[in-house]
């Protein structure tokens, strides 16, 4: 196992990849993108990638600029992203962003890049809108972190289908309605920013801002970039960096190899869950947390794609004995693809890998082959049967108190 | 095509199913068809000429499945990367309503398979819908039997097992259903909430409708919109899951300006009030004025 997703900054942290159970897009940190996106042809910054508690001068000039590698936007703004002089500063900056919790993330790698001057910033950004299921292309000539303030006046916002051939189209459009200076650079950084979206199976990919110096030359300041989780199977590249760096992407990662998803949102929890279907589960912690109740963990087990196996059972009740404050376990399974009496012995199998468990087991089960199921779990110990869900949390809450 | 899917007069869809020879597509064709399903092909394409699986004729392409068959919907349980050319032939053959339940389709494939719907004038539910069902008709896809039931109450839904529970309690409740369309938790969807309104505007025997969203996403918001443009002439109760979560979706600068500050569930509650849609964040109360209100207003 690669180990649990583990962010112990609020319940509902795994929430921000939403729109999830479908499709989840995974935001690919700053120096992959540039990275992924030079090879393709964007001009970036020189720069490196180093463990915030072990910066190193890097071997282009300064001054520099010291950028915090975490998973959310607006780095900026909580102080993320801190310009330096020279190497005198280095060792100081490192260690004040190494303290720094970015909405939630702790910093743990730095990119240091060589800092743009006697610049101005223009933005680009591609987008799916799902509701109608093309992607807008944006553009400002005034980019920068306050860039939503420009929504309305100095956006210019254009839809194409996601082909290169429209999208290229709408681009041109899109350089038509700027001032010509900033329509070449938008124009030229539009292509590769088009080419990438669509060969990478980008769902955002930002170039915020785009420094456009006096002659008319450009560069990326900054690149955000969503991949689309499902598209995974068919992207190398993704696929690549995912094994390269499985410590800066280890939700992605524990979904690519488990196949399901499971994330701690209190380390603190005294109630571990064993659920199916990411809706329900949801719901499950809302009625918890309502109660008072302090679940663990959110678990979408997908119980109906198990395949014969306990592997994900086992995996999941091995992680809740690595809980401090386990006080029980409650299973829920309402599923419509699952055969429950299937899942009745993966469930008891798993139990008995993982004997160290100890704490009580509270099982709601629904669906097709309940009677069998029933009939396997009744006989064992430890384990008690409650047919509808607000019993059965209620009985967790009693067990909780006791 | 919705319209005739729900309308009990009108003549009942011919299905194929395409991906029907694995061992949970055959256990699932079993209970579509005795939920009234009238499934009358199976697409592999492995299959050989006079094929059968479990009696159901085999055909190697929906194209040929619907020149034998006539087949006019298709349900789709085949792998993630293999849904939009599937859908793309069926659509192809001519089919009006594909139903796609697989978790996992790219995006881009999904918005491929929006455009191309659209274009056939067909109607695509999908992504990854948990199924749809008229119950006491026909069934496509996973929705459990032991929460369907013929009644007044239309579910519609983004989540499959939130949905699963909502249904149950309200079968309990006494309140089954008229029809129940997963339209599925993917970004990118086939139909989405607001697009099941006027179907259901005019639908009799339809006397409330229960929503089933999710933080994510601006269908919520979407569907107020609709339903403050042409009143659906009925009450729409909405459960949404996601209360303690934590506000908004990080999509970069260009998804909040392409959402406009849609997607948070005080978004949704604000839209979807203002639409005089009932809210609710936890199920008992929900259960309880839905039971309350359909005593009330007993035809």
């Amino acid at each position: 196992m690669t180990g649990f997703v583990v962010w112990n900054t609020s319940v509902y942290n795994w929430i921000l990849s939403l729109p999830r159970r479908g499709s989840r897009t995974i935001l690919i940190l700053e120096h992959d993108a540039k990275t992924l996106l030079a090879k393709r042809g964007l001009p970036v910054p020189e720069g490196a990638l180093y463990a915030v508690a072990a910066p190193v001068a890097p071997d282009f000039p300064a001054p520099w600029v010291l950028k915090a590698q975490v998973p959310v936007g607006g780095r900026g703004k909580a102080g993320g992203i801190v310009f330096i002089p020279d190497r005198a500063a280095l060792a100081a900056t490192a260690h004040r962003l190494s303290t720094l919790r970015i909405k939630g993330f702790p910093v743990e790698e730095i990119r240091i890049e060589a800092a743009v001057s006697d610049a101005r910033e223009i933005y680009l950004g591609l987008v799916i809108d799902a509701a109608t299921g093309r992607v807008s292309l944006l553009a400002s000539a005034t980019g920068g972190v306050e860039i939503e303030a420009e929504a309305g006046t100095g956006i210019h916002q254009f839809s194409a289908r996601p082909e290169a051939v429209e999208m290229t189209a709408a681009l041109d459009d899109l350089a038509a309605a700027l001032p010509s200076d900033v329509a070449a650079a938008v124009r030229a950084a539009g292509e590769i920013a088009v080419a990438a979206f669509l060969d990478l199976d980008a769902t955002l990919l930002e170039l915020n801002p785009i420094f456009l110096k006096g002659d008319g030359s450009w560069i990326a300041g900054d690149v955000r970039l969503d991949l689309d989780e499902n598209a995974l199977p068919r992207q190398p590249e993704f696929a690549a960096l995912l094994d390269a760096r499985p410590h800066a992407y280890a939700e992605a990662v524990f979904k690519r190899d488990h196949g399901f998803d499971l994330v701690i949102v209190d380390p603190e929890g005294e109630i571990g869950l064993v659920t199916t279907g990411a809706g329900l589960s949801m719901q499950l912690i809302d009625e918890m947390s309502r109660r008072g109740l302090r679940p663990y963990n959110f678990c979408d087990i997908r119980s109906g794609m198990m395949r014969g196996s306990p592997d994900r059972l086992i995996a999941t009740l091995r992680q809740l004995c690595t809980a401090p404050r386990l006080r029980c376990v409650l299973v829920n399974i309402f599923a419509g693809i699952t055969d429950l009496g299937e899942f009745a012995d993966l469930l008891l199998a798993a139990r008995a890998a993982v004997p160290e468990l100890q704490v009580p087991m509270v099982v709601r089960m629904v669906g097709n082959g309940q009677e069998r199921a029933e009939a396997i779990l009744g006989a064992a110990e430890g384990l008690e049967l409650i047919p509808d869900l607000d019993r059965a949390v209620t009985r967790i809450a009693a067990l909780c108190d006791a | 095509m919705l319209e005739r899917l729900i309308d009990h007069d009108a003549a009942p869809l011919r299905v194929m199913v395409q991906g029907a020879t694995g061992r949970a597509a055959r256990k699932h064709i079993a209970r579509m068809t005795a939920a009234g399903t009238n499934i009358v092909a199976g697409v592999s394409p492995s299959a050989a000429p006079g094929d059968t699986v479990d009696g159901l004729p085999m055909f190697a392409t929906p194209a040929e499945a619907v020149a034998a068959t006539s087949a006019d919907a298709s349900l789709l349980m085949v792998p993630p990367l293999s849904v939009l050319p599937a859908a793309r032939a069926a659509l192809d053959a001519g089919v009006g309503l594909i139903v796609t339940v697989t978790e996992g389709m790219p995006v881009r494939d999904a918005m491929h398979l929006l455009h191309a719907t659209r274009a056939a004038g067909a109607t695509w539910i999908g992504a990854s819908s948990p199924g749809l069902a008229v119950p006491g008709r026909c069934k496509l896809g996973f929705l459990p039997d032991v929460a369907l039931s013929p009644g007044p109450l239309a579910i519609w839904s983004k989540s499959g097992t939130l949905s699963y529970e909502t249904g149950l309690r309200l079968v309990g409740a006494g309140f089954g259903q008229t029809a129940w369309i997963g339209v599925g938790g993917d970004p990118v969807k086939g139909t989405r909430f607001a697009d099941l309104v006027p179907a259901f505007r005019d639908h009799a025997p339809t006397r409330a409708v229960v929503v089933v969203g999710e933080i994510g996403g601006t269908e919520e918001e979407d569907l107020a919109e609709a339903l403050l443009a042409t009143p659906i002439g009925k009450p729409v109760y909405a459960i949404l899951a996601g209360a303690a979560a934590p506000e908004g979706k990080t999509m970069g600068h260009a998804g909040a300006i392409v959402s406009g500050g849609k997607g948070s569930l005080a978004s949704k509650i604000a839209a979807l009030e203002g639409a005089g849609v009932s809210v609710f964040r936890s199920l008992a109360p929900m259960v309880e004025t839905i039971t309350a209100d359909m005593k009330e207003t007993k035809p």
